[in-house]
């Protein structure tokens, strides 16, 4: 059985609830251009979601055709985002992360300052901060996407841009070019992977 | 031109019944079928498809709106999951009575207590002796195929009769997956439009569902059942010109893979077949002789196709995921049918089945394991420890 890549992105419902999901299913698309076997969707099992509560979206990108489909949530993610920079604190993010992840959070902070937050910071191989909100300076608010519908208004016009330049730049998981072929607002995704601060812990 | 799209099952769905040109949508939302009629309510407000969408004001509300739009002519579309499809109980008989095809999607949810979201087909499995055809959808692309496949079917006159078509919630309905939409041209010549024997009409008065005497209800009741007598060779008919026109290679109603030389099989409807095919690869590279038999209609019951299928195996696993408490076998529906199935057949397959899946629970590839181990112990003994297996809160195989 091949490999796995899972990304949890955690985001806040119904306020950042699309630019969560853009953030995983950006990336899902952008590695199908790679001709790799992706999955993007909702956590299922805790939604319908309310306004701010966390919520989370999930990504999974393999070389080979991913066997267990039906897992309500990534076991076992390597990559962490975080749309809200206050869901570092209080709660376990980093949940079910094996030594050797990336962490990346939307903030205007320094990583030094987030990591402040995170008790098992160990588990990281790095942090990578983005000031996405600054970058893109909005949330896009839609529902079309959600509950397994089809979302109607396009990947990354808002925050997630940035986040996934930030992605890109962290981890290398997919090519920042496949990224710029999915994401609405190219330029904030530039910006997003330009001005990323990573932080490499262990 | 044909063309591949990612989709989950409901947006899946909503997809196959706007090119299916249906004229009447009734909705009320609960999870997890929700998002098909989100789409479908899109697609009408941005002109996309011409039809009435109504806003029902419950599960009966849906069904009763479908059944008088269907009897005055229209092509209708329904849905709900869970609790809601037994709300909606009542209506189910009236309209397979009256011979109207309307059709309804159920994307399984548990039913309560306590309210869980996962996947069960309990749900519409408890609705499978109303007069519905039933069948369930492996994938989002499946589920797109069966919209169409049962509005030809139930709309054939020699059938007229509803379709409950059926695809695991969150699994299907939310996972999305390939699927590949056909040019309109395709659909058109796959699917005439619906012509209603006796539509009301103004100008040619005609009565539906009046009361009547017993003895005319049972009159009633044998044309419903010779109506299903003939839906297998109707169901065959279009499954040959669907598989024509569509490229694909569906049989009518049991699917088999990895059986040609197999000592054990699965059999089991729905999503959960994904999961075991690669189970089934894995066992296999073991060395252990096994493969799977997938329903595609419950309703009506393929009764000589899966006899024939399953006895040339030493011994079958049903893999139910719905419950029939206190039923004759202790454990689902399914083993039921299966083994009334082969009460006749020559050779009989030792059966038993497995309770998997129960409340929406995700089946492991390593259950599927598990259930083989039984399986095969049953070969050796030439007899099944039990007629029920509840998967994960069993001692050993």
């Amino acid at each position: 059985m091949a490999h796995v890549h899972e990304i949890t992105v955690w985001t806040r419902g119904v306020v950042k609830d699309k630019e969560g999901r853009d953030v995983a299913n950006a990336l899902a698309k952008a590695a199908d251009k790679e001709g790799r076997f992706t999955q993007a969707f909702d956590n299922y099992v805790d939604l319908p979601d309310r306004v701010n509560v966390p919520v989370r979206k999930y990504a999974r990108i393999s070389d080979e055709e991913i066997e267990m489909r039906y897992d309500y949530e990534n076991e076992k993610p390597e990559v962490v985002v975080v749309v809200d920079a206050t869901m570092v604190k209080g709660m376990n993010i980093l949940r079910g992360m094996n030594k050797g992840g990336v962490l990346v959070v939307n903030t205007d902070r320094k990583p030094e300052d987030i990591l402040k937050f995170i008790p098992n910071k160990d588990l990281l191989k790095a942090i990578a901060c983005v000031d996405a909100d600054g970058i893109a300076g909005t949330a896009t608010v839609d529902f079309s996407g959600s509950e397994g519908g089809v979302d109607a208004v396009g990947l990354g016009a808002g925050i997630a841009a940035p986040l996934l330049g930030a992605v890109a730049r962290a981890t290398g998981l997919v090519k920042l070019e496949n990224l710029a072929a999915v994401v609405k607002n190219k330029e904030a995704l530039y910006r997003g992977h330009e001005q990323t601060v990573v932080q490499t812990i262990n | 031109m044909a063309k591949e799209v990612t989709l989950s099952g409901c947006a899946a769905a909503a997809q196959a019944v706007k090119m299916a040109k249906v004229d009447v949508i009734c909705s009320y939302p609960i999870r997890p079928y929700t998002a098909a009629m989100m789409e479908l309510a899109k697609m009408v407000a941005n002109g996309e498809l011409d039809a009435e969408f109504i806003h029902g004001e419950g599960e009966h509300a849906q069904l009763s709106v479908c059944y008088g739009a269907s009897a005055a002519g229209a092509r209708t579309f329904t849905g709900s999951s869970g609790v809601g499809v037994t709300y909606a109980f009542e209506t189910y008989s009236p309209i397979s009575g009256a011979r109207l095809p309307v059709q309804m999607m159920i994307a399984d949810r548990t039913l309560d207590p306590p309210g869980d979201f996962g996947s069960e087909h309990t749900d519409a499995m408890s609705c499978r002796d109303q007069g519905w055809l039933m069948g369930w959808a492996e994938t989002p692309q499946e589920a797109f195929d069966n919209h169409l496949i049962n509005y030809r079917v139930g709309e054939d006159p020699r059938v007229m009769l509803p379709q409950f078509v059926c695809q695991d919630g969150y699994f299907v309905s939310h996972l999305p997956g390939k699927v590949t939409l056909p040019d309109q041209s395709q659909v058109d010549e796959f699917l005439p439009p619906y012509k209603p024997p006796h539509a009301l009409d103004t100008k040619k008065p005609v009565s539906h569902g009046p009361q009547i005497r017993p003895d005319q209800g049972v009159i009633m009741d044998l044309q419903r059942a010779q109506a299903f007598l003939d839906v297998p060779k109707v169901i065959r008919g279009a499954i040959d010109d669907f598989n024509r026109i569509f490229g694909r290679r569906y049989s009518p109603f049991v699917e088999e893979y990895q059986t040609d030389d197999a000592d054990v099989v699965f059999f089991i409807q729905g999503a959960h077949a994904l999961t075991a095919r690669h189970a089934i690869k894995h066992l296999r590279g073991k060395g252990l002789k096994i493969g799977l038999v997938k329903l595609r209609f419950v309703r009506p019951f393929p009764t000589e196709e899966v006899a024939e299928a399953l006895s040339k195996f030493k011994a079958v696993g049903v893999v139910e995921t719905s419950t029939s408490y206190g039923g004759a076998m202790r454990g689902g529906n399914l083993l039921h049918e299966v083994r009334a199935a082969l009460y006749d057949a020559p050779k009989r397959p030792l059966t038993t089945s497995f309770m998997a899946g129960m409340g929406g629970e995700v089946i492991p590839l390593q259950e599927f394991y598990w259930m083989a181990e039984v399986l095969a112990k049953a070969v050796k003994d030439g007899r099944v420890g039990k007629y029920v297996y509840w998967v994960g809160f069993e001692q050993a195989a």
